[in-house]
């Protein structure tokens, strides 16, 4: 079903890909994105603590589940002529891994300004525990 | 045109070349380095998400959406941010920890654009003994358009 601005209504759902995580994963991220902090690569280092933080080994860049809400997000919006205007996440709980993440939405509000049409969504995303470990939300612009 | 040069991929390698907490001024420039947008890094990025949609592989298709040709994932701006900044900007510091970030999205980054980053430390403080900086960055195409503009939050190694 294509998916209308006159057809949504809050609380509607939005469901993203699972994405299971591995070194592998990681790795390939690392030289996606161009980041290759030992964070992500050095079991040696993540042995150690830094800058008050302390995860016991290595994790999978935040910002890789960024991407994979930004897919979710395109995927639903682009079918409905709409566009991807803003994503602002935080980050909950880091991601190992063996993990497995799924980001998921639930339309929070629509608006409409003198100029176009607005979908605002409540973001999550969580891991094989139902924990989340990130959450964000997003704007879609519906043009006229 | 920007020039290619190879990306350093060893974190530890500039790491003392880099400002540390006490040193980032916030307002002023970090340096960065026009970049052009590659077919072959929009396909690596888009396999390290699982990006699978026609708009960013498929020529004929593209042509038919409102984007009148190929375009990036929005959150090709992940890449950019390294691709666009030297080996001894202070986000490469071993034991950044990214907290949470914002993005705008403007117009979409395409094949062949020439990228151009401004991007500066906004604001620093200290929060539960940890030390934050916010940055700030917007992306521009070659014809000076926004592509998109972001905010994040990281955590400094101390």
């Amino acid at each position: 079903m294509t998916v209308t601005f006159e057809s949504l209504n809050a609380g509607d759902t939005i469901e993203g890909p699972g994405f299971a995580v591995s070194r592998d994963s990681i790795r390939l991220f690392c030289d996606a994105s161009l980041d290759y902090n030992p964070l992500h690569l050095d079991d040696d280092y993540m042995k150690g603590s830094f800058g008050k933080t302390q995860f016991g080994g290595v994790i999978m860049h935040g910002m890789n589940n960024f991407g994979l809400i930004s897919r979710m997000i395109t995927d639903w919006a682009y079918p409905a002529g709409a566009i991807h205007r803003r994503l602002e996440t935080r980050w909950l709980k880091p991601v190992r891994p063996g993990d497995t993440i799924r980001p998921s939405g639930i339309i929070k509000a629509k608006q409409v300004t003198a100029k176009s049409r607005w979908v605002v969504i409540d973001v999550v995303v969580r891991n094989q525990n139902e924990e989340g470990v990130a959450t964000g939300e997003a704007m879609v612009e519906f043009p006229l | 045109m920007a020039e290619a040069q190879a990306f350093e991929t060893d974190f530890w390698k500039d790491a003392q070349s880099r400002k540390g907490w006490d040193e980032i001024v916030p307002g002023e420039p970090r340096r960065t380095i026009p970049y052009t947008l590659t077919h072959e890094a929009i396909a690596l990025y888009c396999r390290s998400v699982g990006e699978t949609h026609p708009l960013y592989f498929d020529e004929a298709y593209a042509k038919t959406t409102r984007y009148g040709g190929l375009i990036a994932p929005p959150s090709i701006h992940i890449m950019l941010m390294f691709a666009c900044t030297p080996a001894d900007d202070w986000m490469r510091s071993p034991g950044t920890v990214n907290a949470g970030q914002s993005w705008s999205y403007n117009v979409p980054a395409r094949p062949g654009d020439v990228i151009r980053l401004e991007a500066r430390a906004l604001d620093k403080f200290i929060k539960r003994e940890r030390l934050f900086v916010v940055h700030d960055n917007v992306f521009f195409n070659q014809a000076g358009e926004v592509i998109c503009s972001g905010r994040g939050w990281t955590i400094r190694p101390i």
